[in-house]
């Protein structure tokens, strides 16, 4: 007797509010299989293009399957659910489809332009005809990290500092200062390459250049980053400030020494986000950094390369070779932007900031 | 119980100091100057963050801080300085023709002939979005309504990085993609619209071209807007109150009807922002739109979205600058200025609905 109560061992546990409902397995099952084999006959047996049988034969039916199992099921009253969830799986497919096909034709097309000498050698030399064997991103991969280099010494700092003027110093223009960010988030890459072209290169201050490349990215940039810091130094505890303060601390001090630091990972997330945001812009540097086909590591003369140019220029000139070369730059630099996406989620402060 | 009001008659003989000699028996004695001592039980808060700096440096660096803050300021008066000044003769000479006309006359050898108005590209690019924000708002509106309330969990938390990861690819790479592979596959989708719909005039076509058309421009727009549009909407469809929900399912609602009469109306102000947003960034995409549409410069392309004609301001920049004279390059600096306005003023009217609903939603 006592052992039996005991022997918890061999009991299993019952949910019996937790109903098994085969007719809804049933309904879901039919709802996607009914309409996949009518578009699969359609597809194998007619000559009908797959978006107009999709649109045309599948929507129509998978609709009118799913409200008449749900009727079936569980009664009139969830007919609009069942046409809400059909569209909507069919709007996350459609994005899916879309951001699987971007990815894939990437990977697919720029792998077999992969090799050491493509990431490592420069563009003399090369016709647009020259096999894939010679030439390389080289050079354009130096110029990204240089343009970027100069976007981000310059734009780190200020959108820093207006982060920290936003939530630390509460000035009176803070709400301005995040209005005016935000308004800065909304201009067009191509208008900040205007306006360094503009401002710097037709007053002949600088010639095209590395530096004017970077004052562009860091218009487009500082707004990044200044929202991104304004969102991680929030989280600094309030009271970590105020002991500061109570102790003696300077606001100068409190800040140097207690804010930034205790937001030191988010910070850097936010530097990484401006860069990722940027570093495949193309449109600002056609305009200021123009283009070349050798090695120009000198940030402040002549023309320099970049890998979005790169990809411009030899998806413009049209040939074979040179079209497998822009895919070759275009997967070079999805993996740049991935890595860096993939580091800023690594570092940022419990997933809060992306 | 019987000790206690001999003890509080004891007390009650001893008479408090009024407040007026506690203050005179300070101001004497000069310990502190004359303040005025309330019954306050809490005092005012002391608020650290307004306190005023004190010390040189500290002064110098709440400048210095101050300073870099209206940077951004700076730099958006300096871009549309720049801008205006340096389109100027051609914004003056051209008058208001510069945005109705469409003529695109580029001759160095007589400069008097020399003709520069955008109509064309200003109308393609209003086009362009607005088709667009036809595929994307649908799509993405859906798309947040999956992640917040049907998807379950982990799907839902899988989908968001995956529209973070769409939003993330350079619009470089989407044209590349636009042009070579996307294309063809529109082309067919549009042949077939022709095919089917040619009474209605949107999809008649009089060349026998179906690449490089707005529509398939207006596709790769959307592809780029559609996550932009569905941050913002499953941020607010998120915000939707429990409570509101738990009542709508709790008087016998669907989820339909709760999505419908509760989430939507709710967050419609932020779902309007985040178009808004979405066309702001529509408006002056540059590369991808330049790879997949076939800009006209002598004429206006007003709704046959399937012909093989259009415009857009941005990429008519990128596509006449190479070989653009000193002239040229004023008039598409003044392009910029227009692009510049327009976003701007669509971004800030965006950013006004988005924070206007959030701090409904917050209060």
């Amino acid at each position: 007797m006592t052992s039996q109560v005991l022997d918890t061992s061999t009991m299993k546990p019952q949910y019996p509010w937790k109903k098994s409902r085969p007719t809804v397995v049933i309904a879901n099952s039919l709802i996607v299989v009914i309409p996949m084999s009518v578009y699969a006959f359609f597809f194998f047996f007619t000559d009908l293009p797959g978006a107009l049988i999709f649109i045309a034969i599948f929507l129509p039916i998978q609709i009118a399957m799913a409200v008449i199992m749900t009727i079936v099921a569980l009664g009139k009253r969830r007919v609009g659910d069942a046409v809400l969830s059909v569209l909507s799986v069919t709007a996350f497919s459609l994005v899916l489809a879309l951001l699987g096909s971007v990815l894939l034709s990437v990977a697919a097309r720029g792998l077999p332009a992969m090799r050491f000498s493509f990431l490592t050698q420069n563009n003399i030399y090369i016709s647009p005809t020259t096999e894939l064997t010679y030439g390389g991103v080289g050079h354009a991969l130096l110029g990204t990290l240089t343009v970027v280099a100069i976007g981000t010494v310059i734009a780190v700092p200020l959108g820093i500092a207006s982060a920290i003027y936003i939530t630390d110093m509460k000035g009176r223009l803070a709400g301005f200062v995040r209005f005016i960010v935000q308004a800065m988030s909304g201009v067009p890459s191509i208008v900040a390459g205007l306006f360094i072209l503009a401002a710097f290169i037709l007053t002949d201050f600088v010639g095209f250049s590395a530096l004017t490349g970077g004052l562009a990215y860091a218009i487009l940039m500082l707004p990044t980053v200044a929202r991104t810091s304004e969102e991680v130094l929030k989280l600094v505890p309030k009271e970590l400030r105020d002991a500061a303060t109570a102790l003696g601390s300077s606001r100068a001090r409190v800040i140097m020494r207690i804010v930034l630091p205790t937001a030191k990972a988010g910070i850097i997330t936010a530097v990484i986000l401006g860069v990722a945001r940027v570093v495949g812009e193309t449109a600002p540097l056609l305009l200021t950094t123009s283009n070349t086909n050798g090695t120009n590591l000198n940030p402040f003369k002549d023309p320099v390369s970049t890998i979005p140019v790169y990809i411009f220029q030899f998806l413009g000139s049209g040939y074979e070779s040179s079209i497998q070369r822009a895919w070759g730059a275009a997967f070079v630099l999805m993996l740049v932007v991935g890595i860096l996406f993939g580091l800023a989620r690594v570092l940022s402060p419990k997933g809060k900031a992306r | 119980m019987g000790c206690l009001p001999i003890v509080n008659q004891e007390f009650l003989r001893i008479k408090p100091f009024s407040q007026t000699k506690v203050i005179r028996f300070l101001n004497d004695k000069n310990v502190v100057e004359t303040q005025e001592i309330t019954n306050k039980s809490h005092p005012e808060p002391i608020r650290l963050g307004r306190e005023k700096s004190r010390t040189p440096s500290d002064k110098a660096f709440s400048g210095t801080i101050v300073i870099a803050a209206l940077s951004s300021l700076a730099i958006l008066v300096a871009i549309l300085i720049y801008l205006a000044s340096s389109s100027w003769p051609v914004l003056q000479k051209e008058g208001l023709d510069f945005i109705t006309g469409s003529t695109w006359v580029n001759s160095s050898a007589n400069p008097e002939e020399q003709t520069f108005q955008i109509w064309p590209m200003l109308y393609g690019t209003f086009l362009n979005s607005m088709l667009a924000l036809v595929i994307a708002v649908p799509v993405s509106i859906l798309l947040a309504i999956f992640i917040v309330f049907i998807a379950p969990d982990r799907l839902s938390r899988t989908l968001t990085v995956l529209v973070d990861v769409l939003a993330a690819i350079p619009s470089g790479i989407i044209g590349l993609w636009g042009f070579l592979v996307f294309t063809p596959v529109a082309e067919g989708w549009s042949k077939l619209l022709n095919q089917y719909f040619f009474l209605i005039p949107f999809f008649r076509n009089d060349q026998d071209q179906f690449a490089r058309s707005p529509f398939i421009a207006g596709w790769v727009l959307a592809i780029m807007i559609t996550p932009i549009i569905t941050v913002v909407a499953r941020e607010v469809l998120s915000q939707t109150p429990q409570e509101l929900l738990d009542a709508a399912r709790g008087l016998g609602g669907s989820l339909w009807g709760a999505v419908k009469f509760v989430a939507l109306p709710h967050a419609r102000g932020g779902i309007v922002g985040g178009v808004m947003l979405g066309l702001g960034r529509a408006l002056g995409e540059t590369i991808a739109i330049y790879f997949v549409l076939n800009l006209i410069f002598e004429k206006v392309n007003y709704f046959q979205i399937l012909n093989p004609q259009g415009g857009a301001i941005a990429s008519m920049i990128v596509a006449k600058f190479g070989e653009a004279t000193p002239d040229e390059i004023r008039a598409l600096l003044g392009a910029g200025l227009i692009l510049f306005l327009m976003t701007l003023v669509v971004n800030l009217i965006a950013n006004w609905i988005v924070a206007r609903s959030v701090r409904e939603k917050i209060a």
